[in-house]
C-alpha cells in the first residue's frame, strides 16, 4: 500500500491560521526545539495543532522538522506554535549544541568489523 | 272550334305554368342549398384563416418560448377543425417549428458551453499555476509581513480558481484535479479555503471518515458552493455551522446558516437544479448568473452524492445537507500515537510524519496482527535462512538480509536481547519510545484490540519482510540450479 500523503493544496494556510500571519511571539527559529507538555488536554485544538502535539509527543523536534512533517510553510507553523506556547501546550528550548564527533579509533573499528564481515 | 282552341291553349298554359313553377321551386331549392353551402364554405375558410392567424400569433411563439419545458401547448382555436387534415398539418408545422427551435437552441447552448469551457479551463490552469507559485513563496519567505500578503493573494486566487472551476464543470468539464483520499474534515476545510468569508465557518465534529480519491475534488467544490451560499446570504456577524455526521450507509455534511432563508419558490427551483435531471442552459441562468445550485446538481448526478436544501435550519436560515454514500468514502483511523509505528512499519518505514493514517477498509485485523500473517509464503525461506545463519557461524560468508532474518527469529523469542551478528558487531534495533509510551498510556482511538499487539512486533515484522524481499530477489537472480539455497556465493 502506498503510504497516504496528506494533500498539500487542499487546506490553504490562511484557513489553518484563521487568516493570521504574525506569530504571537517572536521566539522561533528554524532550529528552536519544541517540546510538548503532555498534561494538557488536546480538546479544543484544531486539527493541525493536534497533529503538531502528536508529532512532538515522541520528544523534542525542531521548528523546521515540525513544519516539514505538517506540510506547512515554516512561517505558518510559527503562528501555530505561538498559539500553543500561549496556551501552555508546548515549551521551547534553544537548539542543542552540536554533538562531539565520534573518535576516529571507533570509526576505524567499525570499518574493520564491516570489512571482516563482507 | 274556338272553344277547343282556347281550351287547348288553357291546358297548354296550365301545363307550362306547372312546369315553370316546378322548375322555379327546384331552382329556389338549389339556390338555397348553394347559398347554405357557400356560407358554410365561407365560414370554414374564415375559420381556417383565423386558425392560421392563431398559429402564427400564439401557438408558434409559445412553442418557441417553451424551449424544452413541458408546458401544455395551446391547441386549436376552432373545435370543429379537430381531426381534419388541416389541423393535422398545422400540428405538424408546429412540431417542426418547435424542433427547429430546439435544435437551434441546443446548438447555441453547445457552442456557448464549448467556448466557456475552453476559456475557463485556461483560467483554471492559470489559477492552479499561480497557487503553486504562491505555495512556493510561502515556503521560501519567512517573514510575517510577506506571509500576510501572500495569504491574501492565496485567498483571492483560491476563490478565483473555484469560480473558473464551477463554470467549467457546468459546461461539462471535469473538476480537473486528482487528489489523494482525504479526511472528510480536510475536505470541508478545503472547501472553506475557497470562499470569501472563511473565518465565519465553524466545523464542529471530528469524524474518522475519509473521502475516496476520485470524489475529493467534486465534494470540495460542492461544499464550497453550499458554504458560499450560506455565507453570502447571512449577516456578516453570524457564523456558518458545519457538522459532519456518519450515517447508516454514508456520511452527511450538514451546513446551517443563520441567514434569510429561501421561500417556497426558491426552494422548488433549487430542488430542481440540485436534482440535476435536466441539463442546465447556460444562457438561462439569472442575471447575474447563479451557478451554485446548478453546479452542485451536475456534480451530484455525476458522482452519485445528493444534496438537499429544503429543510429550515434551527438557526433561522437554510440547512443544506450533503449526503455521501459509502461508495465515495474510505476509512481513516485517527490512530493514537500507539498505533503509529505499526502502521508505518507496514506501509513504509521512512514516512513517519502522518499521525492520521488513511487506509482502505480492506485492512483487516489479520493484516495488523503479525501472528496471523506469520504462516504466509515468506515463512518457507525462513527455515533455510536459519540453516544459513548456522553456516555463517561456521565461518562462511553471509549476506546482510539473512542476518537480519536470523535476528528476527532470535528476537521473536527474546525481544529485549538484540544480540550481535556473527561478525561481532552489535545489532542495532529501531528505537521505539513512542510505542512504549503508548503501551502504558491510553490509546483512545486504537481501532482494534489486535492493533495493540501489533506495535510490539512491528520492527521484527519489518525486518522479516525486508529480509524475505531481499532473499527473494537474490534467489530469483541465482542461476545455479543445484544450489539448495539458491543464493550461495559460488
Amino acid at each position: 500500500m502506498t503510504p497516504p500523503r496528506r494533500e498539500r493544496g487542499l487546506v490553504r494556510p490562511y484557513v489553518v491560521t484563521g487568516g493570521r500571519a504574525y506569530p504571537t511571539r517572536n521566539i522561533f527559529d528554524l532550529v528552536t526545539l519544541v517540546i510538548a507538555q503532555h498534561d494538557r488536554p488536546l480538546s479544543g485544538l484544531g486539527p493541525e495543532p493536534r497533529r503538531l502535539m502528536e508529532l512532538c509527543r515522541g520528544g523534542a523536534l525542531s521548528v523546521a522538522e515540525v513544519a516539514g512533517h505538517l506540510g506547512l510553510p515554516v512561517s505558518v507553523t510559527k503562528v501555530l506554535l505561538g498559539d500553543l506556547v500561549d496556551s501552555g501546550h508546548i515549551v521551547t528550548r534553544a537548539p542543542i549544541p552540536e554533538a562531539q564527533l565520534p573518535e576516529s579509533q571507533l570509526l576505524q573499528e567499525v570499518l574493520d568489523g564491516l570489512r571482516a564481515r563482507l | 272550334m274556338t272553344q277547343h282552341i282556347s281550351e287547348v291553349v288553357f291546358w297548354c298554359l296550365a301545363a307550362g305554368m306547372l312546369v315553370v313553377s316546378v322548375l322555379l321551386l327546384r331552382q329556389r331549392q338549389m339556390t338555397t342549398g348553394l347559398r347554405k353551402h357557400n356560407a358554410a364554405l365561407e365560414s370554414s375558410l374564415r375559420a381556417r384563416d383565423e386558425e392560421a392567424r392563431h398559429l402564427v400569433e400564439i401557438r408558434l411563439p409559445a412553442a418557441a418560448d417553451s424551449g424544452h419545458q413541458a408546458l401544455p401547448a395551446p391547441g386549436l382555436l376552432d373545435e370543429q377543425l379537430t381531426g381534419t387534415a388541416y389541423a393535422w398539418h398545422l400540428q405538424k408545422a408546429t412540431e417542426l417549428f418547435a424542433g427547429a427551435v430546439d435544435k437551434a437552441q441546443a446548438r447555441a447552448d453547445q457552442s456557448a458551453k464549448a467556448a466557456l469551457k475552453a476559456s475557463m479551463r485556461a483560467l483554471q490552469g492559470l489559477a492552479h499555476e499561480q497557487q503553486l507559485a504562491i505555495s512556493g513563496m510561502q515556503d521560501r519567505h519567512d517573514n510575517p509581513d510577506v506571509l500576510r500578503d501572500l495569504l491574501e493573494i492565496d485567498h483571492a486566487n483560491s476563490q478565483f480558481g473555484r469560480r473558473a472551476q464551477a463554470i467549467a464543470v457546468l459546461c461539462g468539464s471535469w473538476p480537473g484535479r486528482q487528489r489523494a483520499a482525504s479526511p472528510l474534515l480536510d475536505v470541508v476545510r478545503g472547501a472553506t479555503s475557497r470562499i470569501r468569508d472563511y473565518r465565519r465557518v465553524r466545523v464542529h465534529t471530528q469524524v474518522d471518515i475519509a473521502v475516496a480519491s476520485r470524489a475529493v475534488e467534486p465534494v470540495v467544490l460542492a461544499v464550497a458552493e453550499l458554504l458560499d451560499n450560506a455565507a453570502r446570504h447571512s449577516q456578516p456577524n453570524t457564523t456558518v455551522e458545519v457538522n459532519l455526521q456518519p450515517a447508516h450507509n454514508g456520511a452527511c455534511v450538514v451546513i446551517d446558516d443563520a441567514g434569510v432563508g429561501m421561500d417556497g419558490q426558491e426552494v422548488e427551483r433549487a430542488g430542481r437544479l440540485l436534482s440535476g435531471r435536466r441539463s442546465v442552459d447556460v444562457s438561462r441562468l439569472a442575471d447575474p448568473p447563479q451557478f451554485g445550485f446548478a453546479v452542485i446538481g451536475v456534480l451530484a448526478t455525476r458522482y452519485g452524492f445528493s444534496v438537499s436544501v429544503d429543510t429550515r435550519s434551527p438557526y433561522g436560515g437554510v440547512r443544506a445537507v450533503l449526503f455521501l454514500p459509502s461508495v465515495l468514502l474510505t476509512h481513516v483511523t485517527d490512530e493514537g500515537p500507539g498505533a503509529l509505528p505499526a502502521v508505518i512499519s507496514h506501509a513504509a518505514p521512512l514516512v513517519g510524519a502522518a499521525s492520521e493514517t488513511i487506509h482502505n477498509q480492506a485492512i483487516s485485523p489479520a493484516d495488523l496482527d503479525p501472528a496471523a500473517a506469520r504462516p504466509s509464503p515468506p515463512r518457507a525461506p525462513a527455515g533455510r535462512t536459519d540453516n544459513a545463519g548456522r553456516t555463517d557461524n561456521a565461518g562462511r560468508t553471509e549476506h546482510a538480509g539473512r542476518t537480519e532474518h536470523a535476528a528476527h527469529d532470535e528476537a521473536a523469542e527474546e525481544p529485549i536481547v538484540h544480540g550481535s551478528t556473527a561478525g561481532g558487531l552489535p545489532k542495532r534495533r529501531r528505537r521505539q519510545p513512542i510505542r512504549d509510551r503508548a503501551a502504558t498510556g491510553a490509546t483512545p482511538a486504537a481501532p482494534l484490540p489486535a492493533a495493540e499487539e501489533a506495535p510490539a512486533r512491528s520492527a521484527e515484522e519489518t525486518a522479516r519482510r525486508m529480509g524475505a524481499f531481499a532473499r527473494g530477489t537474490r534467489s530469483g537472480r541465482a542461476t545455479a540450479p543445484n544450489d539448495e539455497e539458491g543464493n550461495s556465493p559460488a
